[in-house]
Parts: structure tokens; sequence; C-alpha cells
């Protein structure tokens, strides 16, 4: 048995694929095994995928298109590991990602999610000059909630563990458990997160350094932003009974942190009517953005208005500046 | 055998339930020649409980930073004595959704459990928990599932025709998820349904407005006799948010009652009963609605006379054992078939 499990949940990837896996069978942790869920893709996935198979450590599962959820999940069923990370098909890990984590989970037997800092990343692999770079220690519920500190789906790696204790089996499911809730189709990882932060005592840890480079595309924001705020109001109207008053507390500085998220997107895609838009709206839901994190707040503010009045030549500049 | 002497440590803030229990195994036929049990009220965050004259001494407090001392120092006025603990109050649910600083939380169960001869966990859900999450030494940990006389349940006619009413039974706490039952049950399409909800506490008026106009939903008061309350019910609710062992499951299932319950903690243990996932509205609509339609067939035959006699042993081989003994088989296998049906 492989000791870790590294899930690539697949659909339509056949531009990005071959470097997610080269750069997976690059790691310096060798006992472990790549799984390729090709989520029912009409391109060439399944052919790229089928060459990466002669690797013995590449397995390759295939199935009818149930989105990204439902491709890890059946990843999850397969993992034979006893730690589990995702990859995302369009994300690079670097060579020690791997072998971090196994041994931050290995020396902390209470973490069950292991994760790091992000490097983003363009369409053409060249960085942008920006990463996320989460709060590492001392993750509460409340901190998983505003700030997701994991970031994005090729993040972090699991105890298989704190998986299966909230893997669960809808009545009308006939194939295997359910991990992330597959009814979502934005919002599913703090879905999932938010779920192992309030029905586990797992905790949540990162370890230093950028270890995943996470590609964001420029474009298509605008059109995705309503079904994205939609899907978030979604995963609160669902986990809320677990604990209302923990709802109570935290949501109004929860969906302000959203608001002030989405407004850097749209400055990193130079809209600046959505821009201004959602950091204002940051502002008004709720203080706490504002008392917690006065610099960047203030700053998505600035960027925002700067963008929306002049438009994006001072923005671009700036990001020049700050990327040298 | 002589007759050894058991002293049973609670307190103030001890639940009704643990009480029950404590009741059930004082006055258990089995016990009473070889055991002289008493009950001792104690503070547990006082420096000391003073020298206790026991041969066993039995803790059934709630572990705190606070209460250690008072820990430390029975463990050192008495060299001799065995020390158990029982463990009602933690489960990983209960974790999940109280404590903040986990690892500080887990360092104090850590310490505190270090301090007696054996710990007793109340469910295997639980034993599970507080062996993976390393709170307890295995060789140290066993499992007792609490035990109350299930005679009158058992002579409960058992209901007939078509299931209608619901109940709920417990504190009106947050931990008990009435909330959930409620705004769920507002929203089965059964009008000719009852929600009957037994029980008082800080929630009340909260619940009240939660019903709002929806007269099928009544709150009948604190409970003091669940019998009574059992016979005027055909299903059972459990929506607890943790649950370290939950008595009324058990108690509804001898009364032939259709149980409910989350999916969490000790309820986990139970091997009826139907179990609802995730404390989510929409799954206990679907449950009580299921539920509420169906029609009870012939009621199966009570089952033979309980007398305590094997939950007698239990206890008896934890207050008498001396040397610790090996992990209980019901754990080993209990945790071995968890892990398979993970797999």
């Amino acid at each position: 048995m492989p000791t870790a499990s590294v899930v690539v949940p697949a659909f339509n990837v056949a531009k990005t694929l071959p470097a997610t896996l080269e750069a997976l069978l690059a790691q310096s942790f060798e006992d472990m095994e790549i799984i390729i869920v090709d989520d029912g893709s009409t391109d060439d996935t399944a052919q790229i995928a089928a060459q990466f198979a002669s690797s013995p450590r590449i397995r390759v599962v295939t199935q009818a298109n149930r989105g990204l959820a439902g491709a890890r999940n059946t990843g999850i069923a397969a993992a034979r590991g006893i730690y589990v990370g995702f990859c995302d098909a369009d994300d690079l890990w670097v060579p020690h990602k791997l072998a971090t984590h196994v041994a931050h989970l290995e020396c902390a037997p209470d973490v069950g999610i292991s994760y790091s800092g992000s490097e983003l990343v363009d369409d053409d692999g060249q960085p942008t000059g920006v990463s996320q770079r989460p709060a590492l220690q001392g993750i509460t519920a409340a901190r998983v909630f505003k700030r997701n500190p994991i970031g994005n789906g090729s993040a972090a790696v699991f105890r298989k563990a704190a998986l299966d204790a909230i893997a669960y089996r809808p009545g009308f499911e006939t194939q295997r458990n359910w991990v992330f809730d597959e009814t979502f189709r934005q919002s599913e990882d703090i879905e999932c997160w938010m779920r192992l932060a309030l029905t586990t005592d797992w905790l949540f840890e990162g370890v230093p350094g950028l270890l995943t480079q996470y590609r964001v595309n420029a474009g298509g924001l605008s059109a995705a932003l309503d079904r994205q705020l939609a899907s978030w109001e979604r995963m609160v109207t669902k986990l809320r009974p677990l604990h209302p008053t923990f709802f109570d507390q935290h949501e109004d500085a929860a969906r302000a942190y959203q608001y002030r998220y989405l407004a850097r997107r749209a400055v990193s895609s130079r809209d600046g009517k959505n821009a201004w838009a959602l950091a204002t709206r940051a502002c008004v839901t709720s203080r706490r953005p504002l008392i917690e994190e006065p610099l960047k707040t203030i700053v998505t503010l600035a960027a925002s208005a700067v963008l929306k009045a002049l438009g994006p030549a001072p923005i671009s500049y700036a990001s020049r500046l700050l990327a040298r | 055998m002589t007759t050894q002497k058991i002293v049973h440590l609670v307190d103030d803030t001890t639940a009704g339930g643990v009480m029950r229990m404590l009741d059930h195994l004082l006055g258990l036929p089995g016990l009473a020649d070889a055991a002289d049990q008493q009950v001792m009220r104690v503070n547990r965050t006082a420096l000391s409980f003073g020298r206790i004259d026991a041969d066993v001494i039995v803790s059934h407090l709630t572990l705190s930073w606070r209460g250690l001392p008072a820990l430390v120092t029975l463990r050192a006025m008495h060299p001799s004595a065995r020390i158990l603990h029982i463990e009602h109050s933690y489960t990983r649910a209960f974790t999940a959704l109280n404590v903040s600083a986990k690892r500080r939380f887990f360092a104090m169960l850590r310490v505190g459990y270090a301090l007696f001869d054996q710990v007793i966990a109340v469910s295997h859900t639980q034993a599970n928990w507080l062996q993976e999450r390393r709170l307890v030494n295995t060789a140290a940990l066993r499992v007792i599932q609490p035990e109350v006389d299930l005679t009158d349940f058992r002579a409960l006619p058992a209901p007939t025709g078509t299931a209608r009413v619901i109940g709920a039974v417990g504190r009106l706490d947050r931990q008990k998820g009435f909330d959930v039952l409620i705004k769920a049950f507002r929203d089965t399409k059964q009008m000719d349904a009852r929600l009957l909800i037994f029980g008082d506490g800080e929630e009340k008026a909260a619940l009240q407005a939660l019903a709002g106009d929806d007269t099928r939903i009544e709150f009948r008061g604190h409970c003091t006799d669940p019998i009574a309350a059992f016979a005027e019910v055909d299903i059972v609710a459990i929506p607890s948010r943790w649950e370290a062992f939950g008595i009324v499951a058990r108690e509804a299932l001898a009364a032939q009652r259709t149980v409910l319950m989350a999916d969490t903690d000790g309820l986990r243990d139970m091997s009826h009963g139907t179990v609802v996932n995730g404390l989510q509205i929409k799954s206990w609509i679907t449950a009580m609605e299921d539920a509420l339609g169906k029609q009870f067939s012939a009621p199966t035959p009570a089952e033979a006379v309980y007398d305590g006699m094997d939950y007698a042993t239990k206890w008896k081989d934890v207050f008498f054992n001396d040397g610790t003994p090996a992990p209980s088989g019901a754990v080993a296998s209990f945790v071995a078939n968890h892990q398979r049906a993970a797999v």
C-alpha cells in the first residue's frame, strides 16, 4: 500500500494535464500513487491519461461527468494511502510538497489537514507576482470560515481518517460515499473544509513555503460572480444548523471577507465596476475585515476605486512595480 | 469475595442521565453482595476532596484545567485505591463544536486521564475517538455502555396503526438539536402529524419562537416520567449535536418506538433505528416524512426479562480486577470493523 495518494480530477484538461502529472511524478516522496479521475472528458484527456498510465504509480479511473466534487469523491474511494492530497489538473506541486506534508502529518498526529501557501500563475504558467500566504498555526473554525487558509483545492494533504470522518452516503447514491458535496458546483471546497472544522476535531495546520502553483484564469469572473456568491450563501444555509451560534457570531464577517476576496479577484481581472461594488459591499457588511486586516482591506478599497475611476493602467503599472 | 467499598464522585452539575445510570448501578442485585457503594458529592474545582475511605473511587466528574488539582491530590492521597473515571461528557462532536483551543484541550485530557487506573468509555464510538486521538493509554481503556432498567419500557404497548406522533425528550439545550427538529417538522407535509417536546431549559423561548403558529407542535415541559412520555408517541427523534451515549435511544428501542437519530458519537453504537445524516434540515424532513406514513406491523415479542446480571459482571470486572486487562475484544473488533467499513 502506498503511504500517500494524490487525486487528480481531470475534465477536458488535455492542455495542462501533462505538466501536472510530470510535477507529481517528480515528487521527492516516492511512496505514493497518483489517481487520475477522468470525469467524462470529451477532449484528448483520456489518451493523455492512458499514456501516463504506463507508470506504475499512476492509476486511471474513468466515469461519466459528475463535476469536480464527484471526481474527487471517486478518487478518495479509490485511494489506498493513509494520506490523500488533491491536485487539480491545471495546478502544479513543487517537488518537495508531498514530502513536506507527509513529514508534518507524521509528526503532528492531531493534525488532519496539512496545507501550505500557493504561488498564483497565469494561463501560460508564468508567476503573476501574487501569492496566497495563509496563517499556518492556531486555525479555528472561525478562521477557516472567514479566511479559508487552505486557499485552493490543490493546497492541502489530508489524513484519510479525517476525510472518512465526514464521509456519508446519500440515499440515491449507489456507487460510493461522498466526502465533498456533489450538489455544489462552486464553494465545494469551503463547504467541505467547514464540515471538517465543525463536525470533527482534526486540526488544520499549515507548513511554510509556497508549495503549490495555482493557476488563475484571467477572464470570466463577472459571469461567475453571482453563482459564486449564491453557492457561498447556500453553503452557509446548509451548515448553519450544525452550530447556529457560531454562524450568528461569524457569518457577517465571513461574508465581508468573501466580498473582499471577490473584489480582489475582480481587480486582478481589471474589472473596475465589480471590484468597487464588491469592495464597498464588504465594508458595509461588516467592519471586521477593516479592524482585523486594515492594510489589506484599505489596499483593496483603494485599488478598486482607482480601477473604477482611472481604468486599468495605474493598477497594471503598480503590479509591475511590485512584481520586480 | 469480601465486600469492597466503592465511592462514586459526582458534582452538582452532573447530568440527570448520569444520575439515573448511577441509581441503577447502586441498586443492581448482582453487585449488592460484593460491593458497598456510596455516592459522594464534591466540588470539582476544590483543591482536594479530602481523604476518602474506599477501595475503589469512581469519578463521574467532568475534566477541566480547574478540576485537575483535585484529581492530582486524589491520586496522591489514595495510592492504594483503584481510581476509575467514567467519561460521560466528552466526545469528538463535543470537541468539534465547543473547543476552539483543541491542542490545549487534548493536553488537559491526556494529563487528566493519566491520573486514573482505568478510564471507562460509555460507547464504542467514544472509545474509538479516545484511542485515535491518543488521549487514553489503550491498556487503561474499557467500554461499558450505561444501562438503566428497561423493564417498564418493554412493558409499554407497542404502537399500532399509522405512525403519527413524534416525540423528543431531553433538556431544551443547544446540544439536543431540537431547533433542527422543529424547523424540519414545520416543513413536513403530513398535516395530522404532531410533535411533542418533553423537557425544559434555557432554549425554551427560542424553540417556541421557532415553532411559531404551527399548532401541531406542543411543548409539554419537564418530563418526570419518560415512560408516560413514550406512551404518547409513535416515533422518537434524537437530533443531538453531540451525545456520549444517548440512553434515550435505548429506552425508545425497548419501547418498540421508531427511532430517528443523528449520526453522531455514541448514537452510532445503536444497532437499530434510522440514522439521519448530518443535522441537515432536508434530511430530517425526509426522515420524518418517511417515518410518519408507516404502518406499524404486529409488535415483536418482548425480549427476555432484564436482570442486569451481565451489566453487574462488567462492573465487577473493573471494580475488582486489579491487573490492567488487555484491551477489550469489543473495542478491538469495533475499531477493526470501523476501519474496514471506512476503506
